[in-house]
């Protein structure tokens, strides 16, 4: 069954003068049980896809979609109390900026502790509490936080960057929810921490059936245990279908750059070799070329590429480009 | 950590104080007259008076010594006498300081219970009418001159529909012993068979100075607390405590009231010292017999023992509210409290 589905979601913000459309008529679906990788350029507008489906982007955000399904119901028509509920809890999303996610006033107990589902069961109220107390505790085992004590006491601004992610990945596994959207939630972590937290949420997704929505930029995690993958450029969704294939063929060139950048250290890199990158930069929002907006920087545009490119789906494999690349990649 | 804290605003406290009394202390050279009469209020004297006094204020040793006898007649509550009543300054200071504390407190109580509320309402229901409807009405009360609001207050609620007294502190058929000034309080320890008629009275009496000088805090705190909520609710941490799962009413009161009064809990006390300023052209105005009053009447009568005790009074109070105002801030909030932690 469908877990997700999304039909052309557009994100604008509205200035008086201009309308800049951050994320343009992007499509996802997630189904049950998967792990979908969404990766692209710093800028790419992957945390708003993020934020949009969890619904906590700015009011000034305009956002509309054809359709925005959770398990069947449309998101985009529920009152904003009808969606809390279902999004509380059903999605939980680690947020890239943690400790800006946290409320700074309140200890890291008292957060980690409501999130945690209603402790049902009767008992008395010391009961309850020393409950709560142990499955906090257990949850900030988890994420590696050994100084639990110390931690736990603590306000945010306390703490590290790399402790407020752990945090945030424990809050948002506390529900063990459905869909869990994890927007790069190893960044601030080092590395030992960065393998066990992904072997929990790898965990998870095999034993819960949590589905993951994952964004990262570490490609090599994400091919081994990812099975789709959606590749986004300056808003625009280029190329998404299942990883295996993508990997092995990918259809549109910036995917193409993205796989080749990646060193491959078993064909051995010469001395000093440079690594193979796309020429320019990612253009900003304000200033986006007509047609296909990776034209400038594709080194195989022409002249037809002033058109958008309209998608083409092969196989549940679909991209858009005017000149997809056939050849197997060597 | 706390304690550190604590103990470095004491220090603060004490040089406060101490430039205060040093300030106070050479008003009396400053003040034209006699630095003796100016320092003791006592005037026209014979000649054995004036060595006597000349040997109680020290006044053939140098400043320094001058100064410390200063400081020591100042606590033990010798701070001379009026030349208008004769009478100890520091005993006129403890009757007439309580009315203008009393008034203060009610109005910044009101202060507090109207403008908070209103400030949240306000927010909670931005860009709506009840949020246009709170604004306008504060940018009307922020803009009036505070007497002009008390003469149209008279105007309407004394002159016209008699329903309030338009001067005074008690109507003239009570006789309330004083006992802490309070004057709520003393109809209430008294204990007459009339209490409760005097209970009304007093009301009455309080209601409009009360209204008028509340009405400058209120309308700050209604703009201030409206303010610091809207900023609140946009901050990123109250997003996702949202889509938690959180209700709103469990959001309300555990994240964002919290972050939101911890400035309003500064602005309260740094409120205080406008209130006392106010409350004293309310009490001209509503001639309650507060400090306010006497220590205007005194400037006009040049009365130099008691401006120098009213204004040493009145600011050492204003200093103390402040710091117990930063002090319960400190408390509350963590990021203030913790100083090991650094900003970046
Ligand atoms: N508050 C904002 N105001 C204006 N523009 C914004 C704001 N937040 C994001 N943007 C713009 O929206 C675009 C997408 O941002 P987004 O945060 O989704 O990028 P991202 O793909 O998550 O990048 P990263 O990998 O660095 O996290 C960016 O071009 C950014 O400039
Ligand atoms: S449409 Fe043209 S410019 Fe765009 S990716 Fe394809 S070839 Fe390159
Ligand atoms: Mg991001």
């Amino acid at each position: 069954m469908q877990l997700l589905d999304i039909r052309n979601l557009t994100i604008e913000l509205r200035t008086s003068d201009t309308v800049i459309r951050a994320v343009d008529r992007v499509n996802l679906s997630l189904k049950e049980g998967e792990v979908h990788a969404l990766v692209g350029e710093s800028g790419s507008g992957k945390s708003l896809i993020a934020k949009a489906i969890v619904g906590v982007l700015n009011k000034r955000w305009h956002i509309t979609a054809d359709r925005m399904h959770w398990r069947g119901v449309d998101l985009m028509r529920l009152s904003n109390e009808q969606r809390r509920k279902i999004v509380g809890s059903d999605i939980a999303m680690i947020y890239q900026d943690p400790s800006r996610c946290l409320d700074p006033t309140a200890k890291i107990f008292e957060q980690i502790a409501e999130t945690l589902p209603e402790i049902t069961g009767s008992g008395f109220f010391l009961k309850r509490n020393r409950e709560r107390k142990d499955r906090v505790k257990a949850l900030i085992h988890k994420v590696g936080i050994k100084d639990h004590q110390k931690v736990l006491s603590s306000y945010p601004h306390e703490l590290s960057e790399g402790v407020c992610q752990k945090v945030m990945i424990a809050m948002a596994i506390a529900r063990t929810p459905k869909l869990l959207i994890a927007d790069e939630p190893t960044t601030a972590l080092e590395s030992t921490t960065r393998a066990q937290v992904f072997r929990l949420l790898k965990s998870l997704n095999q034993l819960k059936n949590m589905s993951i929505l994952m964004i990262s930029h570490e490609l090599e995690e994400i091919i081994n245990w990812s099975h789709c993958m959606h590749v986004l450029y300056c808003g625009q969704m280029v190329e998404a279908g299942p990883t295996q294939r993508i990997f092995t063929q990918p259809r549109h060139p910036y995917t193409q750059a993205l796989l080749k950048s990646l060193p491959d250290y078993e064909q051995g890199l010469a001395h000093k070799e440079p690594f193979y990158a796309l020429k320019g930069t990612i253009p900003t929002l304000q200033h986006l070329p007509i047609g296909c907006r990776l034209g400038p920087r594709c080194p195989q545009a022409q002249k037809a590429c002033v058109v958008t490119p309209p998608l083409t789906k092969q196989h549940g494999h679909s991209y858009a480009c005017h000149f997809p690349l056939i050849k197997v990649m060597k | 950590m706390v304690l550190n804290y604590i103990l470095r605003r004491l220090g603060l406290l004490l040089f406060m104080m101490f430039t205060l009394s040093v300030f106070t202390f050479s008003l009396s050279y400053l003040f034209p007259g006699d630095p003796l009469s100016n320092l003791s209020g006592i005037s026209n004297t014979s000649f054995s008076q004036t060595s006597e006094l000349q040997e109680k204020y020290h006044f053939n040793d140098n400043y320094l010594m001058q100064y410390f006898a200063f400081i020591t007649r100042i606590v033990q509550g010798d701070w001379g006498v009026s030349f208008a009543s004769g009478d100890s300054v520091f005993t006129h200071i403890i009757e007439l300081f309580p009315a203008t504390l009393e008034l203060s407190i009610y109005a910044l109580i009101i202060s507090v219970v109207v403008g908070v509320p209103a400030g949240i309402f306000a927010a909670a229901y931005h860009r709506r009418w009840p949020d246009k409807l709170v604004n306008s009405t504060t940018l009307v009360g922020y803009s009036m001159p505070l007497f002009w609001l008390a003469l149209l207050l008279i105007m309407v609620f004394s002159l016209q529909l008699g329903w309030f007294p338009m001067s005074g502190r008690m109507g003239l058929l009570y006789e309330i012993p004083y006992q802490t000034g309070f004057i709520l309080i003393d109809i209430v320890l008294a204990d007459f068979p009339y209490s409760g008629l005097a209970m009304l009275d007093a009301l009455h009496h309080l209601t409009l100075p009360t209204i008028v000088l509340a009405m400058y805090p209120t309308t700050v705190l209604v703009r201030f607390t409206r303010d610091s909520m809207l900023h609140v609710l946009e901050q990123s941490y109250i997003k996702t405590a949202r889509a938690k799962g959180l209700n709103r009413a469990q959001l309300i009161m555990h994240h964002a009231l919290r972050n939101a009064l911890l400035p309003v809990i500064k602005q309260i006390g740094l409120q205080f010292s406008t209130l006392i300023t106010l409350a004293m052209i309310t009490e001209v105005i509503f001639s309650w017999p507060g400090i306010g009053r006497w220590l205007i009447d005194s400037i006009y009568q040049r009365d130099y023992p008691a401006i120098q005790g009213g204004l040493l009074a009145v600011s050492m109070f204003v200093i103390l509210a402040t710091i117990i105002a930063e002090l319960t801030y400190t408390l509350f909030d963590p990021l203030s409290r913790n100083q090991a932690h650094g900003k970046v």
